[in-house]
């Protein structure tokens, strides 16, 4: 029985792959690889499990025949003991005993019948056909062959034996025939004592292929929510740790493919970083050339294309360090590994205190929302450098944006588990359906001003790396507040 | 006042040295490391801008030397390296300021008269100061404004010194009362400073300079300007 049984689905499930890859013609290669895996093992069971059943029957007939064939042996020889020859003549002595039990079983007919050959009858219950003639048969040993009487199959059994000798030497067919109704009946039982167990088992099988196929293929399923779950650039390697050697190489695999893309993520962060420092001293150069001509030249035409080239280099200068902030802000950055407990506060008035004289130049107005003396400190997880550059990129923006004669407020507070740095400034503000562009790389909501529209793509990409949001607000009658919200260092 | 400018782009240092001479400044222009390690043992300066990325030798390598022979030296590193690694590694190196290119010039030389300030290798700069029509003389203890003396208590001496020296930048109400507390003028409060600030505004007035409120933060001293 063991033979019928398909190995176990886990060892299966590997083994068979290449097989199911060149079997596409049968088996639709975009089925998924589950139901392949079931097909392929449990319709080759279901096959084995029919032809188990087939040879079942047919052993179990054999089985019933020989037990029938015995016991019609026995009954026939027990019948020709019984034919003694007395003179030229038989004595048939034919007790009723014997053929009691011979019709014992009411549900099984048994019929015999004594004959001399060929087919002359000398008693019985019944006519018999006869066994299949021979020339020379042989004596003391039945013949077993199958008949009808009465359009019901029956088994029969015919035994020769022989009387006298020289010339008075005569045979005699003694034969026994039962239906083969309990033959049958026999087989039947034996099949159905076999198959249903049989059936049970394979049920069973069927359930443990299943399960096997399921573990199996779990650590797939565990590589596809890995590669599904991860952020767009997320390029860290996939960890794969209890996986079979194919999963394995194909982790692999795509672990080369994620180094490499990184590879090329990270060169391509080192150009655009190497080449916003080269641009940096030709921008400078540019910068104080036309600052110190901007201060010699008396021809106001001139002065005036002077300006605009200022203007533009400052404008390209500017774009530049934003370029190179956004670099940092990058996962990818040196900067990513270190992290410290930041005092937001602290760090609000030490930037704003920096940022004053460029306000005053600007005639704005900056300040610091002034804190209770008591008012606990406000201090996150994070990169100092990299919340100082958020931070800036909103004075910067207050202080380029709003325009003179405004005011720009910085303020810090806790709000629950969170960290608050708002920016409030009464200038024009931003209408709010751009509240959501602003973000974007380039994206500007005016054309004034030197700005190059990274600052809030900056600060964005900031407050993510530190979990944490950036909103806007417009004030009323006019104005804007951004808002930075980050979970607070436990 | 003695400058040495080292910078390989021959259009920045250019028309940086025309910057610097504009200022006040007597500039002298390396355009390599060697020449930069050169000029700056052999003669006497009293500043340096110094260019990380020189040719020959580089800038790093020039301050580490210099700082040997010349601790006092005030050096303000210039560079087009902004990362942390290059900040921590410009200032473990002995400079005194960081600023990055591109620049604006007027935060350049007001950094530059920040170092001077407070290098002890030119104590003429700081015994004295004048900022509009005020003087203010630090070892005779005198200030005057167009010359009719200013008669200051020490605590107001105290603050006005604080200011004149982080002029046009912001002075907080904590760094007033550690001024205070370490000189050990008279006592009060933290609430006492708006009060000796009215008073010095008054005393200011007429001198072109005054005293803004910066809010939340503290107090910044500027020039008036010509409206």
């Amino acid at each position: 029985m063991s033979a019928t049984l398909p190995p176990l689905a886990s060892g299966t499930a590997s083994g068979k792959l290449p097989l199911l890859v060149r079997a596409t013609h049968l088996f639709a290669g975009d089925r998924s690889l589950h139901k392949q895996l079931l097909l392929w093992l449990l319709l080759p069971q279901l096959v084995l499990w029919l032809a188990a059943a087939f040879v079942t029957y047919n052993v179990a007939a054999r089985y019933a025949n020989r037990a029938i064939d015995a016991s019609l042996s026995q009954a026939t020889r027990a019948l020709a003991r019984q034919v003694k020859p007395i003179g030229n003549g038989l004595f048939i002595d034919f007790p009723r005993a014997a053929q009691d039990i011979i019709e014992a079983d009411p549900d099984d007919r048994v019929y015999y019948m004594v004959s001399t050959p060929p087919g002359q009858f000398i008693l019985g219950s019944r006519k018999l056909p006869q066994p299949p003639l021979t020339a020379a048969p042989r004596l003391g040993e039945p013949y077993f062959y199958d008949g009808m009487i009465d359009k019901t199959p029956i088994r029969l059994a015919g035994l020769y034996v022989a009387y006298g000798d020289g010339k008075s030497r005569q045979l005699l067919l003694v034969q026994i025939a039962r239906s083969r109704a309990s033959r049958d009946e026999l087989a039947r039982s034996i099949l159905g004592d076999t198959v249903l167990p049989l059936s049970g088992l394979i049920l069973l099988m069927s359930m443990i292929v299943w399960a096997g196929i399921r573990a199996g293929l779990a650590p797939l399923a565990r590589l596809r929510a890995l590669v599904e779950d991860r952020a767009p650039n997320d390029l860290a390697p996939l960890r794969i740790d209890t996986a079979p050697q194919e999963l394995r190489s194909l982790a692999r695999a795509l672990n080369d493919l994620l180094a490499a893309v990184h590879e090329s993520v990270a060169a391509q962060r080192r150009f655009v970083n190497d080449a916003a420092h080269q641009l940096r001293t030709p921008l400078a150069g540019l910068k104080s050339q036309t600052e110190l001509a901007l201060g010699e030249n008396a021809d106001p035409a001139l002065a005036a294309r002077l300006a605009r080239v200022h203007e533009s280099a400052v404008r390209s200068a500017h774009l530049v360090n934003q370029l190179l902030s956004l670099a940092r802000a990058e996962p990818e950055s040196a900067l990513a590994q270190q992290t410290a407990r930041v005092d937001l506060r602290e760090l609000a008035r030490e930037l704003t205190a920096e940022w004053v004289p460029r306000a005053l130049q600007a005639q704005v107005d900056l300040g610091v929302e002034e804190a209770a003396d008591d008012a606990p400190p406000v201090i996150v997880r994070g990169h100092a450098l990299l919340l100082r550059e958020a931070l800036q990129n909103l004075v910067d923006n207050a202080i380029r944006y709003a325009g003179a004669a405004s005011e720009v407020t910085v303020s810090v507070r806790r709000e629950g588990a969170f960290g608050v740095v708002e920016v409030s400034d009464t200038g024009p503000g931003i209408p709010p359906d751009l509240h959501r562009a602003v973000f974007e790389r380039f994206v500007r909501a005016t054309h004034e001003g030197s700005g190059c529209g990274l600052g809030l793509a900056i600060v964005r990409s900031i407050a993510e790396r530190h979990s944490g949001q950036v909103s806007l607000e417009s004030l009323l009658p006019h104005g804007l507040r951004v808002r930075i919200s980050l979970p607070l260092a436990r | 006042m003695n400058l040495l400018l080292a910078e390989d782009d021959a259009i920045l240092a250019d028309a940086l040295t025309e910057q610097l001479r504009h200022a006040g400044f007597e500039t002298e222009h390396a355009p390599n490391g060697a020449v930069a390690e050169f000029l700056l043992l052999k003669q006497q300066w009293d500043l340096c801008i110094l260019d990380l990325g020189l040719p020959m030798v580089d800038g790093l390598t020039v301050l580490q030397r210099v700082r040997q022979r010349k601790p006092e030296l005030p050096v303000l590193v210039l560079t087009a390296l902004d990362d942390l690694q290059s900040r921590v590694a410009g200032l473990n190196a002995g400079a005194d300021d960081y600023l990055t290119k591109p620049f604006d010039f007027p935060e350049l030389e007001a950094r530059l008269r920040a170092l001077l300030r407070r290098s002890h290798s030119s104590p003429v700069a700081n015994a004295s100061m004048a900022m509009g029509a005020l003087v203010f003389e630090r070892d005779s203890r005198r200030a005057s404004i167009d010359g009719a003396p200013l008669e200051l208590s020490p605590r107001e001496w105290t603050l006005l010194d604080l200011l004149l020296t982080r002029r046009d930048r912001v002075v907080t109400k904590e760094e007033v009362a550690q001024a205070w507390s370490s000189e050990r003028a008279e006592p009060g409060g933290n609430n006492s400073i708006e009060v000796y600030i009215h008073r010095l505004r008054r005393k200011l007035e007429g001198s072109g300079l005054s005293i803004r409120t910066v809010r939340g933060l503290g107090y910044l001293l500027e020039a008036l300007r010509p409206s």
